[in-house]
């Protein structure tokens, strides 16, 4: 069987719980938040790993993000990753799906050798989960999402459990396969501290890098645009105490509780 | 010398690794076993931890130490029974590394490592909220000018039981007139990833607090933990005119200078327990006694194993990170020490043996004895004109409602 | 600017994937029939099911039930299980004739694996995830409603120029319509040309859980040394509501229930929509486990308990007489 290139698409996201929207003038305030890698795409470079362990071949991380980016990448490279790429310019900012995974997409073509691409099952700031399907479209190969698990079959396909409504399903597709991997599936593997000392250098791509037309691209590439934004919620807990006889308690309570549970 | 069968025979590579690891420190051991006739597993298993033999195996680098090099708590009981001074929890930490290396380590300590990276605490929690224990108590940013940096440390931070030691340790600061800040950015000390045996994240992590303390300042650092105390005093390179104390030295401290006066009665026993990284570890054993002997009304009782023969909460050595089954925790076994007692209260002074303690009294169903830290009986000495702060001020019920965080009005 | 398929002025109507599984539909089909018709009604369009499977009548005919003036029922024996590429292939076909101008679909696992397919294919925007939808006033532009940053920010999202504007939409977001059997619909099959060879995917086994997996609850009534052993008031509780029952660890120390349920650090970190906190103190130990939780109900009798700073809904009582309160009342509120 043949060794396995796999390429990991990643994330650099801010902590969600310290990302706010500033009151007055409505825009993200991103300034306070540490940022970190989006946790499941940490499942799928684990992933990616234990699949080179098995199979042999290679790890590359690929992202597309600011320059700030590159320490991220070389978390990534700590872990076991052999190379890291980064698209990094003004024009791809502003994205959304669609120039996004497109993007990505022309990254991995770029990258040249690869059999299988694996993507966390969303980014924890937009959340759309949409990128990887993307990808597997553009690139015109067969996707398994949701994946818990992967293995490769002695007739070189790829197999994967996936999850469905109520259930999962095993299915077996061809290489190469663009898979995205559910949170929470492995234990991500702590950094190897020798490999942390002396990083591979992050290659940084421009949108001219890539050779395709600027429109096509971030902001002025994408279909959508964000009309309003606002804070959900407090971050804080509520902290209401409810009053009265246990029986008045109870019914306040399962009011409260039938409006969280049942839509709307 | 015989060994047990399974022993295999060294190629040179790897007797170098271990030796390395260990940095020679097994070299003394003369395989008398006091180790593992000490070690307080024996008390909770049916086979002890062989101390001794993972010592051997360490001299020997086989395989064969598997899982127990995960259950010591390197509380240093061995270590000070040893009659040739081994530091066996070092050899231990060293065993550890080794199976990071071989990437053989149990499930739940790679995730806590990530979050001291990503979250700058072990207990992954978001680093916005790492002043959340100190709402309403308007404290001050550490500046050089300060008598002290009050150094927290994540569990006091975070949790919420052990939050109530820290905003006790602010009404005694307070009281005494000290004046002290803490860092808005406090850094994780490390502890945890010591004892998880990641010593090359370690030096990242100790590198990047040594710059952030002397950027700030940082003299004299009051911790909360013993644990966080043992890191700065023993695992820090030493700066100039850098003194970490434990809470416990430095109130007793005040108390010697006249600074901090107990003046109001608490009536009851109390039984103190040495947490590992005070006592065996630093030879802390008087100052916390001394501060409970200064409360007027508290009488003082002895734990039958105390000061160096204390028994190990069960919580060091990386052990809060994993699952200690139940039946198997030393804190057991301390809690009816302390119900033979008497007392009605069991004082420590780590946050880590009050989580554990609390646990057991839970578990036993102790009700009549309360796990409390030195500083709340402390905070409860205090007169009334000695409390600069409505928030700091005892409810003068219960142990437990003091210094608790503001709550919305129920 | 990415082309799109077809230009606004081209478009017309109101497009519902209907998601089914062996011939039934997906309770969030139906939910998007009944939000589909509001949205309809507001726009003057007529509602369109969009229907893929074999053996789909009966699902059709809920459909038009449900709120579908018209359903295109595309039949084929390789459309039987989904497979992304069967469907998302026949869609593509269907969507390019007709020209929908807005297209829904469910934001269950196969409905974003084909949502995202889709509209890459049909060089579109889609809006993932939706909590909300509605018409912009003055454009008439359809507005999706969408959180990130785990909840905490939320935004409106609108897709100008492309077509059809796509969205997935969170199951139990909207409520489900009361079917009205009387309904006049039309069911219109459309023919489809699909080639087993078109169809890379192989399904070699389908699995439904069995086992409890607290992980996934929606809903969870959590228990802890308050309980006093009996777990039974809770499990009754948390059947009511369609949850599961976890644990803190003391109580599964005790014995009192099996592992499988342990909330916390060294149990499992959950994220359900709602949980309700029976007898547990709060020990952070046990708190990470619950953090992402969207609503947080306390019971303790301790009003001290810490879970309290922890929870939105706080009730300082004894357990047992709110369970059994909470009980009679959920079931008051019943058929």
């Amino acid at each position: 069987m043949k060794a396995l290139d796999i390429i990991v698409c990643v994330k650099v996201v801010p902590k969600p719980e310290e990302v706010t929207v500033h009151a007055e003038t409505r825009t993200l305030d991103r300034a306070q938040a540490r940022s970190e890698l989006n946790p499941p795409d940490m499942n799928a470079i684990e992933l990616a790993l234990a699949l080179r362990e098995r199979h042999g071949g290679t790890v590359s991380l690929l992202s597309m993000g600011p320059p700030f980016a590159a320490p991220y990448l070389e978390v990534g490279l700590a872990m076991g990753a052999d190379r890291a790429y980064l698209l990094s310019d003004r024009l791809f900012g502003g994205a959304d799906t669609l120039p996004t995974s497109f993007a990505l997409a022309k990254g991995i073509e770029k990258i040249g050798e690869w059999d299988l691409v694996l993507c966390g099952e969303e980014s924890s700031d937009g959340a759309t989960g949409q990128v990887p399907a993307g990808i597997a479209e553009w690139l015109g190969c067969s996707q398994i999402t949701y994946a818990m698990d992967l293995a490769l079959l002695p007739d070189g396909r790829l197999r994967g459990e996936r999850e469905i409504r109520g259930g999962h399903e095993v299915i077996a597709v061809p290489l190469p396969a663009v898979v995205s991997v559910k949170l929470g599936v492995n234990e991500p593997r702590f950094m190897d501290m020798e490999r942390r000392r002396s990083p591979e250098p992050v290659t940084v791509w421009s949108a001219g890098n890539l050779g395709v037309d600027p429109a096509w691209l971030g902001f002025e590439g994408s279909p959508t645009v964000v009309g309003a934004v606002w804070q959900a919620k407090s971050p804080e807990r509520q902290r209401r105490f409810l009053e009265g006889m246990p029986q008045e308690k109870a019914r306040l309570l399962a009011e409260q509780i039938r409006a969280a549970v049942s839509p709307q | 010398m015989s060994e047990p069968a399974g022993v295999r025979v060294l190629d040179d590579f790897a007797w170098d690794e271990v030796w390395g690891a260990a940095k020679g420190a097994a070299a003394p051991c003369f395989q008398c076993g006091v180790c593992t006739a000490v070690c307080p597993w024996g008390l909770v298993q049916k086979e002890p931890v062989n101390v001794r033999r993972l010592i051997r195996l360490a001299q020997l680098d086989a395989d064969g130490w598997g899982e127990a090099i995960w259950l010591c708590t390197t509380c240093a009981l061995c270590e000070v029974r040893c009659p040739r001074g081994v530091p066996v929890s070092e050899i231990i930490l060293a065993l550890r590394r080794l199976a990071w290396e071989r990437r053989s380590v149990p499930k739940g300590l790679p995730t806590m490592l990530w979050a001291v990276h990503w979250d700058g605490n072990p207990w992954d929690q978001p680093p916005s909220q790492r002043q959340a224990w100190a709402k309403g108590l308007d404290l001050q940013p550490f500046t050089p000018e300060h008598e002290v940096l009050f150094y927290v440390g994540c569990t006091a931070a975070y949790d919420r039981r052990s939050q109530k030691i820290a905003r006790s340790l602010v009404a005694l600061l307070r009281a005494a007139g000290v004046s002290f800040g803490i860092l808005a950015d406090e850094p994780c000390c490390g502890e945890s990833v010591r004892t998880a045996g990641q010593e090359g994240y370690l030096a990242e992590v100790v590198a990047a607090n040594v710059r952030r303390f002397e950027e700030a300042g940082v003299r004299k650092l009051v911790a909360v933990s013993p644990h966080c105390l043992d890191m700065f005093r023993s695992h820090y390179p030493p700066w100039d005119g850098f003194r970490p104390l434990h809470y416990t030295e430095y109130l007793a401290e005040l108390l010697d200078a006249g600074r901090l006066r107990f003046t109001r009665e608490v009536r009851g026993t109390v039984a103190y327990h040495d947490p590992c990284y005070l006592g065996r570890r630093h030879g802390i054993y008087d100052p916390p006694r001394r501060l409970l002997a200064a409360i007027p009304g508290l009488m003082l009782a002895e734990l039958p194993a105390a000061r160096e023969d204390a028994l190990c909460c069960g919580g060091g050595g990386g052990r809060m990170w994993l699952e200690t089954h139940a039946g198997e925790r030393f804190g057991d076994l301390r809690i009816r020490e302390a119900l033979g007692t008497g007392a009605e209260w069991l004082a420590t002074s780590c946050p880590f043996c009050i989580l554990c303690l609390e646990d057991s009294a839970k578990v036993l169903g102790a009700e009549r004895l309360k796990v409390v830290d030195v500083t709340e009986l402390a905070v409860r000495a205090l007169g009334e004109a000695s409390l600069p702060h409505p928030a700091l001020s005892p409810t003068g019920g219960e142990e437990k409602g003091e210094g608790a965080p503001v709550r919305g009005a129920p | 600017m990415i082309p799109s398929a077809y230009s606004p002025e081209a478009a017309r109507g109101l497009w519902v994937f209907l998601e089914q599984e062996g011939g039934q539909l997906e309770g969030v089909a139906l939910e998007l029939l009944g939000k589909g018709r509001e949205l309809a009604q507001a726009r003057g369009v007529p509602l369109t099911g969009l229907l893929l499977g074999q053996g789909v009548e009966g699902a059709a005919r809920q459909a038009i039930a449900h709120g579908a003036d018209h359903v295109l029922v595309a039949e084929d024996p390789l459309l039987a299980p989904y497979t992304t590429d069967a469907y998302a292939n026949v869609a593509t076909q269907i969507v390019l004739d007709r020209k929908p101008e807005t297209l829904l679909l469910g934001a269950t696992p196969n409905g974003r694996d084909l949502a995202g397919r889709l509209a890459v294919r049909l060089r579109t925007g889609l809006t993932a995830d939706c909590t909300g939808l509605a018409w912009e006033g003055d454009t008439g532009l359809l507005l999706g409603e969408v959180s990130g940053f785990g909840g905490g920010v939320m935004a409106s999202i609108k897709c100008a120029r492309h077509r059809p504007q796509m969205a997935t939409v969170r199951p139990g977001i909207f409520p489900l319509p009361s079917p009205d059997p009387e309904r006049a619909g039309r069911i219109e099959l459309v023919p489809v040309s699909l080639e087993a060879g078109e169809i890379r995917t192989e399904i070699l086994e389908r699995v439904r859980h069995e086992g409890v997996d607290i992980t996934r609850a929606k809903v969870l009534v959590a228990g802890g040394r308050g309980v006093k052993g009996d777990f039974g008031p809770l499990t009754e509780f948390a059947r009511l509501l369609g949850g599961e029952v976890g644990a803190s660890r003391i109580a599964c120390d005790l014995g009192w229930i099996g592992r499988d349920r342990q909330i916390g650090q060294t149990g499992f970190v959950t994220r359900p929509k709602l949980v309700v906190v029976c007898g547990i103190s709060g020990a952070t130990q046990f708190t990470v486990g619950i953090k992402a939780a969207g609503l947080i109900v306390a019971i303790n009798s301790d009003p001290e308990a810490p879970i309290f700073e922890e929870a939105d809904l706080c009730v300082v009582d004894d357990l047992f007489p709110i369970l059994e309160a909470l009980i009679a009342e959920l079931k008051r509120g019943m058929p």
